[in-house]
């Protein structure tokens, strides 16, 4: 019971400790932020889509949108444990290292969904649809749950990387294509109103695609950092 | 702090380690043994492997081979161990934008000391660094993190220290405060090994010197018996 404790108070540490130093700094969210707007008026005005095809790619540019931003986010979570050394002093905490995947994980999830909470009602203006829907910000959820544990694991793998910057998106979108795939469908099918069984099976997958990663850092997030 | 039960000895003894990076190696069956209370200082040129063995010693890094032995062996567990180790190294280990109280309130609570805000006063007391506690970590001066740091490593109160060139960067001021740290922490039941480059100043302070050549331990000996060893005499630039 007091290892169940111990955990959570390291996990919660980490946790809050993400969170104060975001809050502080202000370096992760607003870049990530006006990044992803970014994206959207160039989508938007680049490609002069008529209303149709505007909103068929809604949720197509959706996903990359919020991919790019997540991964701009991970470099920034793992950037900052690098700086001054700040993982040395993680790993010599007599502390589950497994826990800090969780709370590095969840911090990464957190600051990724308040963007795409923020970028909703902007998508629906600029394409046309009506994107805040509680179906379509529940796979949003799952979606980028998903995609910032496998993040988190492969932003732990590349830390000690010289090149770590290119290295994160080189091993991440090849990785993340089943879960970016599996998003962008059940968005699609979330905004052409589609009953929730044309597209359950995405949502397996997604579920599938979060209980391996988290699985995979529950395990090995331990080893990879150590080496 | 909720410490380990077992009665915890501060005696190391290493055997047979050897680390490689790309087939290189670093450290080559590198054995040697530091008593309870032993102050030792560990000195050897550029890149002959003394951060890589403190780096070991904390658990930061994993030997290629040999075995580390803490105590008298029974206490094997990861995070039980590093209970009883604080490394001050090359970095401040310090999130920037937090104050140096929300620092070190980060690292007491990682080690679940039962009274935290006594632990953050105290060690913001003991480095002279109370007047700054609200302060961001990156306003302050390299010798203030390395207080600071000093801090960091003693909140648990570990019995075994290591220090990785901790002079390092210091001015006037700094080195002469973690002159007096050192002495306060030089305690019977206490281990210290520090890496030196230039170990000179902690030679009247220190029970024994280590000389890594080559990733081996080419010399240990308590330092009044320094005179019979003309070689590292030479090495520290005395005449032999």
């Amino acid at each position: 019971m007091s290892n169940i404790l111990n955990y959570l108070t390291t996990f919660w540490q980490m946790f809050r400790k993400d969170i104060q130093v975001e809050w502080r700094g202000r370096q992760g969210v607003p870049v990530m932020l006006v990044f992803t707007l970014l994206i959207v008026f160039l989508f938007n005005f680049a490609l002069q889509l008529s209303p149709e095809l505007q909103s068929g790619l809604a949720a197509g540019l959706l996903w990359v949108s919020l991919a790019f931003a997540s991964t701009l986010g991970l470099n920034r979570s793992i950037g900052l444990e690098r700086e001054n050394s700040g993982l040395d002093g993680l790993l010599l905490a007599p502390v589950d290292r497994s826990a800090i995947f969780f709370a590095k994980s969840l911090s990464n999830f957190c600051f990724t969904m308040l963007v795409a909470l923020i970028l909703l009602p902007i998508f629906s203006i600029f394409y046309q649809q009506n994107m805040i829907r509680l179906p379509l910000i529940g796979v949003t959820l799952l979606g980028l749950s998903s995609y910032t544990s496998l993040g988190t694991l492969l932003a732990a793998l590349s830390i000690q990387a010289r090149t770590r910057d290119v290295l994160l998106p080189v091993l991440l979108y090849p990785l993340a294509l089943p879960i970016l795939i599996a998003s962008v469908e059940a968005s699609r099918a979330v905004l052409d109103s589609q009953p929730m069984d044309h597209f359950s099976s995405w949502i397996y997958l997604l579920l599938s695609c979060t209980l391996l990663f988290n699985a995979a850092g529950l395990l090995f997030f331990e080893t990879i950092l150590e080496e | 702090m909720a410490k380990q039960t077992l009665t915890f000895s501060a005696r190391i003894e290493i055997r047979g380690l050897t680390k490689r990076f790309h087939y290189h190696a670093i450290l080559d069956h590198l054995s040697l043994t530091i008593n309870e209370g032993d102050f030792c200082v560990l000195i050897g040129a550029n890149g002959a492997g003394k951060t890589t063995l403190l780096r070991i010693l904390a658990g930061l890094i994993h030997p290629t081979e040999g075995e580390i032995i803490f105590g008298s062996g029974q206490i094997t567990n990861g995070p039980n161990l590093r209970r009883h180790i604080g490394y001050v190294g090359h970095q401040s280990m310090f999130y920037q934008d937090l104050t140096a109280a929300e620092n070190l309130m980060h690292y007491a609570r990682l080690y679940r000391l039962s009274d935290v805000d006594k632990a953050i006063t105290n060690g913001l007391n003991t480095s002279g660094l109370d007047q700054y506690r609200n302060q961001p970590v990156r306003t302050f001066s390299r010798g203030m993190q390395q207080r600071l740091s000093l801090a960091r490593a003693m909140l648990h109160e570990p019995e075994i220290m290591l220090f990785d060139e901790p002079y390092t960067g210091l001015d006037q001021e700094a080195v002469q405060f973690l002159d007096k740290k050192l002495k306060a922490l030089n305690q019977p039941n206490r281990t210290i090994l520090m890496a030196a480059h230039r170990p000179h100043r902690l030679l009247p302070m220190a029970s024994h010197i280590a000389w890594l050549k080559a990733g081996k331990i080419v010399e240990h000996l308590p330092i009044s018996q320094l005179h019979k060893s003309p070689a590292l005499k030479r090495y520290l630039g005395a005449p032999a």
